[in-house]
């Protein structure tokens, strides 16, 4: 937790970083008439400031979390609550792939396989109804969004 | 009686076979997500966001407003029977809803459950339709200098009542102000964090942002997890309580709906707090506080009938001071803003079709929630057993083609995906995306309103302080921003205090 918030902290403090430096270039104009630069200087500056409140907070925690580790069953707690995160980053992976071949591929073409590797069928058993959703799912919303609801949605080769 | 015959145009409005199936099915797909675990209301509300572009706003409303407070009809279900709650204000249902169950109870859970939402549904209803149209009056009076004040302490509020870490919570609030002011200037229309992309001086899409956070994700954090559900195997005997369990049950579901009510109005506050308040109440006035957690009925009346009533009457900021309150009510802030029709004091004047038919809709539809929850039960129960993987890659996809519709471009299918991996970060490092979400929404009018207080009182700070509606809003958005300093001083001293007094070994 400590260690997350550290983290979350120097990202958001870059963040901050960033939008001061940037709205610094923009008309900053003045309390009297303020420019477009004026509210994102000061919401960079409440970012920075709530940013550094977080990182000494997070060192605060992180001291008493020193503390409490030394108690026993703690560390089972922490490796409990963590999650696969190989799957997540397989399907961020298949999300980008999705939107670069969604125009070249077309919208069915590429739904279909996006839901393939979603379902991921490890034996030929598995393989026939992750197929059959796979269709269902870009044939039927296809036909809902393309046909019905009159949104072009990128036909692909095998359409157009 | 004036405000009668409102009421009546607004039956007349919502009772059209049109606006009857968008309201019955607003309700059904309302409480199918409240049973279904993974899968929130601002999810659903993002993922059909686009297909109401093309129906009229007030059809549009209802069958979102429904979707909202389905939900928490919904939510019960799974936290009654799974111990796992559908929805985030069904959380502390769990508590003694799912020993009931355990103990052969979980039809009398799910009665007085089902029952007390709609006792509660209607009683908020009575009191947004009374209190919304003063409320939209007194808004009237108000200046930018008060209109600032208040987006101020609204969004305080959210991050103070929005769950977890108050400084986090501010600071998603100042990350969507800033993703706000993404594209052109409101005042000057000069452009602002463009970075020379053409597609970025129009800003970021609201809804692509929501879809991302809510929808994407979500997934991406149920799939990490991989949640894997199992019905309790009891008996859902007779779904009525016992005459004892209902007269136990009816002070609590009478203080649920009326402490809903209030928690509900304030913005932040939502459901999801006021079942957490409306339990400790409970716990706080019984005779027997130790059957709490062990199966009793009050523990179920309460919260349950706090989340409907809290849920109906968020709507109270949206519809006359334009300020949602949480991320599902942004959403359909943002769906009446697609319609053209801007959320404020205005709208009951300006729109009354909508208000009154979306005040309409609301007393029908809980009548619809109240038919949908008791003898279909068993339905929601065997929608249970639909496995999450392939629930998600049905959910993706929804969310894919609905962003693609926003404006016909795969570059917002980035965006969302990219607002997609945000969210999950955002959750993994224990952010609430919703105080984001709201803030992003809020952003421009807050920015306007802060400039022009500015130009009228000549950069004189003191306009928010002079002028008594804003004084009193900024005393309190400055109580709320000090509340956790306060709170820890406040319990220092009291331990001060007892120590002395404790006795020693």
């Amino acid at each position: 937790m400590a260690r997350r918030d550290g983290i979350a902290a120097l990202v958001l403090g870059l963040v901050a970083g960033a939008v001061i430096h940037q709205a610094a270039a923009l008309p900053f104009g003045g309390a009297r008439n303020p420019g477009p630069g004026f509210v994102p200087w000061w919401a960079g500056v409440a970012l920075a400031g709530l940013s550094l409140l977080l990182a000494g907070l997070s060192l605060l925690l992180g001291v008493q979390v020193v503390r409490a580790r030394r108690g026993p069953g703690a560390r089972r707690g922490v490796e409990a609550a963590r999650g696969d995160w190989r799957r997540v980053a397989a399907l961020l992976a298949a999300l980008a792939l999705y939107v670069v071949a969604l125009d070249p591929l077309g919208y069915p073409i590429s739904t279909f396989l996006l839901v393939l590797l979603m379902l991921r069928p490890a034996t030929r058993r598995a393989l026939v109804p992750a197929l059959g959703l796979a269709v269902l799912a870009a044939g039927g919303s296809y036909v809902l969004f393309a046909v019905w609801l009159q949104v072009p949605l990128p036909p692909g080769a095998l359409l157009r | 009686m004036e405000i009668l015959s409102l009421l009546a145009h607004g039956f007349a409005i919502a009772l059209t076979p049109t606006n009857l199936t968008y309201c019955f099915l607003g309700s059904f797909i309302g409480t199918a997500i409240g049973v279904l675990p993974g899968l929130g209301p601002p999810a659903t509300i993002a993922l059909l966001l686009p297909i109401t572009y093309g129906i009229p706003p007030t059809s549009a409303v209802i069958l979102l407003a429904g979707i909202f407070y389905g939900a928490m009809y919904g939510g019960s279900t799974t936290s009654i029977l799974l111990n796992i709650p559908g929805e985030a204000a069904s959380v502390v249902t769990c508590l003694d809803g799912y020993q009931m169950a355990r103990q052969g109870r979980a039809g009398a859970a799910l009665a007085v459950s089902a029952v007390g939402s709609f006792i509660a549904g209607t009683v908020s209803v009575v009191g947004l339709m009374l209190l919304a149209p003063p409320l939209a009056a007194f808004a009237l009076r108000f200046g930018a200098p008060e209109y600032f004040a208040l987006l101020v302490l609204g969004l305080m509020m959210v991050g103070y009542l929005g769950g977890g870490s108050m400084t986090k919570g501010l600071m998603m609030a100042v990350l969507g102000l800033l993703l706000g002011m993404v594209g052109l200037d409101p005042i000057m229309g000069s452009p602002r964090f463009t970075y020379g992309v053409f597609k970025l001086a129009e800003g970021f899409e609201f809804v692509l942002v929501a879809m991302g956070l809510f929808g994407i994700g979500e997934v991406l954090v149920n799939v990490e997890r991989r949640v894997a559900p199992e019905v309790l195997k009891t008996q859902i005997r007779g779904l009525l309580a016992s005459r004892e369990e209902w007269r136990a049950a009816s002070l609590p579901l009478a203080r649920g709906s009326l402490l809903g009510f209030f928690v509900g109005v304030l913005p932040g506050g939502g459901a999801i707090i006021s079942s957490f308040v409306a339990y400790a109440v409970e716990k706080k006035l019984s005779r027997h506080p130790e059957r709490f957690g062990r199966g009793a009925i009050e523990g179920v009346a309460g919260p349950e009938s706090a989340n409907n009533a809290a849920a109906t009457s968020s709507f109270v900021p949206l519809l006359t001071l334009g300020i949602p309150g949480n991320a599902s009510i942004a959403l359909i802030f943002a769906a009446l803003l697609i319609h053209g029709i801007r959320p404020g004091p205005l709208l009951v004047s300006e729109q009354p079709a909508v208000f009154w038919g979306l005040i309409a809709s609301m007393y029908i539809g809980n009548v619809m929630l109240l038919i949908l929850n008791f003898p279909l039960i068993r339905l929601w129960v065997r929608l249970l057993e639909v496995p999450y993987r392939i629930l998600a890659p049905l959910i993706v996809v929804f969310v894919l083609v609905g962003a693609y519709s926003v404006n016909n471009s795969v570059f917002d299918v980035g965006t969302t995906v990219v607002f997609g991996a945000l969210g999950y970060a955002l959750r993994k490092l224990d952010f609430e995306p919703a105080p984001l979400v709201l803030a992003m929404i809020l952003g421009p009018q807050l920015e306007a309103a802060l400039r022009r207080s500015l130009i009228y009182s000549h950069g004189d700070l003191l306009v928010f302080f002079q002028r008594p509606i804003a004084a009193t809003l900024m005393a309190l958005a400055v109580l709320v921003l000090l509340s956790p300093v306060l709170r820890w001083g406040l319990e220092r001293k009291l331990r001060e205090l007892v120590e002395p007094v404790a006795p020693r070994d």
